[in-house]
């Protein structure tokens, strides 16, 4: 390879300009690997959470007998507490046409609008058109926080 | 006659110290199939299957007549002053009934078991024109079966929900059974295209209504003009409870309309679109009572429509961009929270038009707006990522381009 | 710049390093392409290193967290699917470039005295990769490469004496579970990157100590040879040059042709159609589906490992089975070329058919 000098510049000086460009390149390239590597390190805004175990409120916010819907993972779970203060949780997806059930306190049962199908608390599924019950999930409570998890067989 | 009989007896003899065959000189000696006599092979066919038999009973418990008289024909049936021989039409409620209506017997064999079906079954149509003296109507037999009776959740019973339909139809979509009632036989052909029929017959889905579900079975009854709500409320329910508290629920009884049938039809009943609010249009569905121009009904009508409508195009373009960006790679799971929210209260909007008042329609779609909204803003936000990651790797190769070009500057210079 | 070296140079003698620095040269031939090949691996290494580093901070192995996680850098980590892409993308371009060096190697005869401990270091680094693949395949947890970890650790288990063994060390139990997670996270980022780098080491000092190779053929020829340049700076700002493309190359890649993550493993569910290895396994997969159930004495599969595993004693001994590889024209020199492109056109082709079965 060696030199070739067929410009008009002298070569040592031709030589300086390109280590001074190759300095610059390689500023600039470094810039643009360095900066994603800066975003990822920086703590995302959402804390990890996994959908294995979902936060669904503090205890203080249930009172007896009411009932909320959170979301785990992209399925709804409704958490409901009873008369007796005990929290039950439940997938919240009618067995029927896949419609949101929800509560009712004055019944104690578990409602879907779509079409009347109604679950007791334990979700078995016991008027209407529900082909089959809900599936239970484990509700905990772990100090003052209402935790929802799948259940055992998963 | 006489030798054919006496050597069937001979026969059933002989039978009768077999060990596989029952004590039962009825069912012994009517297995024996007699060319004089083609009714028992049609009798014999299904009765193993027959819940009756299976718990025990005898074909004497219906017949009358003496099962244990296995060698003489004459003292099982003819001398026998308990035979009954085949049981007439206007008879069998009262023969059925005979167990069926008593809760002490029945309990034997189901504890919770029901004993109202003979009485139901008088108070309705069918029972109320047999009493009359009509014999064509349906007796427990045509819906149940006669010899291989199965239990109503048999899934091959002829009243097991998927085959209720049919079952009506045997009689109901035969002309010449119906002649002379003055009712129309097209019943089953318009519930097969119904969104009821389709769910029931193709979807298999048994908590969709058969016949039975609205006129009821051992009472059947077609329901009147002021219940016909209630019956279509046993399903769907917010509906009923939206529309009986309207004022159109009012000013329909006064005019003696039939509820919902009125907008939705009966055993046609289709999915409901938006087009029955169209005003102006072939579909527009209030123009059958209501006069079209400028009257309240179609500016509700459109009002409601409007409210409906923007909220399903919301949703659409909603699900639409979520899908494109999920085309494009991107994590989009999260939005699908909005976006069944945006579903569930589109849903909720279309049953909110049965309060037939705008303002609660409005309110019902409030949260559907704000979701679908949600949606559409996420799905942006995730195709903005898109763009920048690929410019971010744009400058990149620009960088290392512009490196790569100055090495080999170097490298042709050293 | 000047004075910190010249800092270093007052406490540790830079010259030794100067010097033998500008006497390794690089023969320049039609083969000189070749030489970066290895580096090209090196640098893909590297990377890995790198991203694999970066994705630990995020990534908790476990059946409830491992595919979640994954899913988290992806898309709520900033720049986590770049990370996640690139490191996907360059574990198959390292391995791509492995075989690639490897069959240059090979035809160049490089292997001859005295390199035989290059070449052998270089095959077992050729086997750590592939359980770099094959462990690393299993982390994110979805459902085909659960499925593929299912029939691939079945494939050992295959083998006789030790296939018990082997099997149940592999996946921690009788089943592919969240232990086989565990353990295979270990081997991947602890045990694999140890063995790696210490035989990375040998073999590239092994390289330094005794210069680059020529082919036989250009020794007994030297007009066919065009000079050579020096290893420093010259080669090894050639090098830079080619590492830079191949980098952006990847990160390219990793834009445009995502791999994607798919559904979570379900152990309970069937396995899903088209359950396919990583393509450098496919050429062994695809053997072994071919073989009868019975072959011979032995099972088909029983039959089709110990043929591979033979074949890679040979392959992994060929510097000493090749007496006369450093004469071009010998016979058995020529026979073992010969070989080579039987083994490298049955791998082409058997990766091939996989894929269109």
């Amino acid at each position: 390879m060696g030199t070739d000098s067929g410009t008009s510049l002298p070569s040592a000086s031709r030589r300086k300009f390109i280590d001074y460009l190759l300095g610059g390149g390689i500023l600039a390239w470094l810039g643009t690997i360095l900066y994603p590597l800066y975003r990822y390190l920086t703590p995302p805004k959402v804390a990890n959470v996994s959908v294995n175990q979902v936060e669904a409120g503090l205890v203080k916010d249930f009172p007896l007998n009411t009932a909320k819907i959170v979301r785990f993972g992209r399925k709804p779970v409704i958490v409901i507490r009873k008369k007796t203060g005990e929290f039950t949780a439940l997938t919240a997806t009618c067995t029927h046409l896949d419609c949101t059930v929800q509560y009712k306190s004055d019944a104690e049962i578990i409602w879907c609008a779509c079409h009347n199908g109604k679950y007791d608390l334990n979700g078995n599924n016991i008027s209407g058109p529900p082909p089959k019950p809900l599936t239970r999930m484990v509700a905990k409570v772990q100090k003052d926080k209402v935790i929802v998890m799948r259940g055992e067989e998963a | 006659m006489k030798t054919r009989i006496v050597l069937l007896g001979i026969f059933c003899l002989s039978l009768g110290y077999g060990d596989v065959v029952r004590k039962d000189a009825c069912y012994t000696c009517h297995q024996v199939v007699d060319e004089d006599r083609d009714d028992d092979a049609k009798i014999m066919t299904h009765i193993d299957q027959d819940i009756h038999l299976q718990v025990g009973l005898s074909c004497a418990d219906c017949h009358g007549g003496d099962p244990t008289a296995f060698d003489d024909p004459d003292a099982a049936m003819w001398d026998n002053d308990d035979f009954l021989g085949a049981i007439e039409r206007g008879d069998q409620p009262e023969v059925c009934g005979k167990c069926h209506s008593d809760p002490q017997f029945m309990r034997q064999y189901t504890a919770s078991v029901r004993t109202d079906e003979v009485q139901q079954y008088w108070t309705s149509q069918h029972g109320k024109l047999l009493q009359q003296g009509d014999e064509h109507v349906a007796v427990c037999t045509s819906c149940h079966g006669v010899h291989g009776i199965l239990k109503k959740d048999d899934p091959r019973s002829p009243v097991y929900a998927t085959h209720v339909p049919e079952t009506c139809n045997r009689c109901h979509g035969d002309a010449d059974t119906m002649a002379g009632y003055g009712i129309p036989t097209d019943q089953y052909q318009q519930y097969k295209t119904s969104v009821h029929g389709k769910a029931l017959l193709e979807n298999n889905d048994i908590g969709a209504p058969a016949c039975n579900d609205c006129h009821g079975n051992h009472g059947a009854m077609p329901p009147n003009v002021v219940t016909i709500a209630d019956i279509c409320g046993t399903c769907h329910v917010n509906n009923r409870q939206l529309f009986v508290s309207s004022h159109l629920n009012y000013d329909m009884l006064n005019v003696g309309a039939k509820q919902c049938i009125e907008c939705h039809g009966n055993h046609g009943i289709q999915p409901p679109s938006e087009e029955l609010l169209h005003a102006g249009t072939k579909t527009f569905v209030c123009q059958s009572c209501h006069d079209l121009h400028g009257e309240k009904a179609a500016v509700l009508a459109t009002q409601m429509d409007s409210v409906i409508d923007s909220l399903k195009r919301n949703y659409d373009q909603a699900r639409a961009l979520i899908s494109t960006a999920e085309q494009k790679g991107m994590e989009v799971s999260d939005l699908y929270e909005f976006l069944d929210e945006a579903h569930r209260s589109l849903m909720q909007t279309r049953t909110s038009i049965h309060s037939f008042n705008i303002q609660t329609v409005r309110e019902t779609a409030g949260p559907g707006m704000k979701a679908s909204t949600n949606a559409l803003e996420g799905a942006r936000r995730s195709l903005q990522e898109y763009d920048r990651r690929r410019w971010s790797l744009f400058f990149m190769t620009l960088a290392a381009s512009f490196l790569v070009v100055i090495l080999i500057l170097k490298i042709r210079n050293m | 710049m000047n004075k910190i070296v010249q800092w270093i140079d007052e406490r540790i003698s830079l010259e030794a390093a100067r010097k033998f620095a500008k006497k390794k040269e690089v023969p320049v031939f039609y083969g000189t392409v070749w030489y970066y090949l290895g580096g090209v691996a090196l640098f893909l290494f590297i990377i890995q290193i790198i991203t694999g580093i970066l994705l630990t901070f995020y990534y908790q192995p476990g059946v409830n967290t491992a595919y979640e996680s994954v899913k988290f850098i992806v898309s709520k980590v900033e720049y986590g699917w770049l990370i996640r892409e690139t490191h996907s993308w360059s574990a198959n371009l390292f391995i791509f470039f492995i075989f690639l060096h490897m069959f240059t190697v090979f035809f160049a005869k490089a292997y001859r005295k005295p390199r035989e401990m290059t070449w052998m270091t270089g095959m077992l680094l050729l086997l750590v990769a592939l359980g770099f693949g094959f462990s690393g395949y299993l982390l994110p947890w979805n459902e085909l490469s659960f499925f593929a970890t299912r029939v691939g650790t079945e494939i050992a288990g295959a083998l006789p004496v030790v296939g018990d063994f082997l099997l149940k060390f592999l996946r921690a139990g009788d089943e592919v579970s969240g232990a086989t997670l565990t353990r295979f996270y270990g081997i991947h980022v602890a045990v694999l990157p140890l063995i790696a780098i210490t035989l990375l080491v040998i073999h590239l000092l092994l390289v330094q100590f005794q210069g680059m190779s020529v082919p036989p053929k250009l020794e007994k020829n030297p007009a066919l040879r065009r000079g050579a340049i020096p290893f420093f700076p010259n080669f090894v700002l050639r090098d830079l040059t080619v590492w830079l493309i191949v980098f952006n190359v990847v990160a390219l890649l990793a834009l445009l042709f995502p791999w994607e993550l798919g559904l979570k493993a379900d152990p309970l569910a069937p396995a899903p159609a088209g359950i396919r290895p990583e393509w450098y396994f496919m050429f062994m997969f695809q053997t072994l589906k071919q073989i009868p159930a019975h072959f011979l004495f032995m099972e088909g599969e029983l039959f089709g490992i110990l043929v591979f595993l033979v074949g890679g004693i040979i392959w992994f001994l060929v510097p000493f089975l090749d007496k006369h590889a450093g004469d071009p024209d010998a016979v058995s020199s020529k026979r073992w070329t010969r070989i080579g492109i039987i083994v490298l056109a049955f791998i082409i082709v058997m990766t091939i058919w996989g894929y269109l079965v």
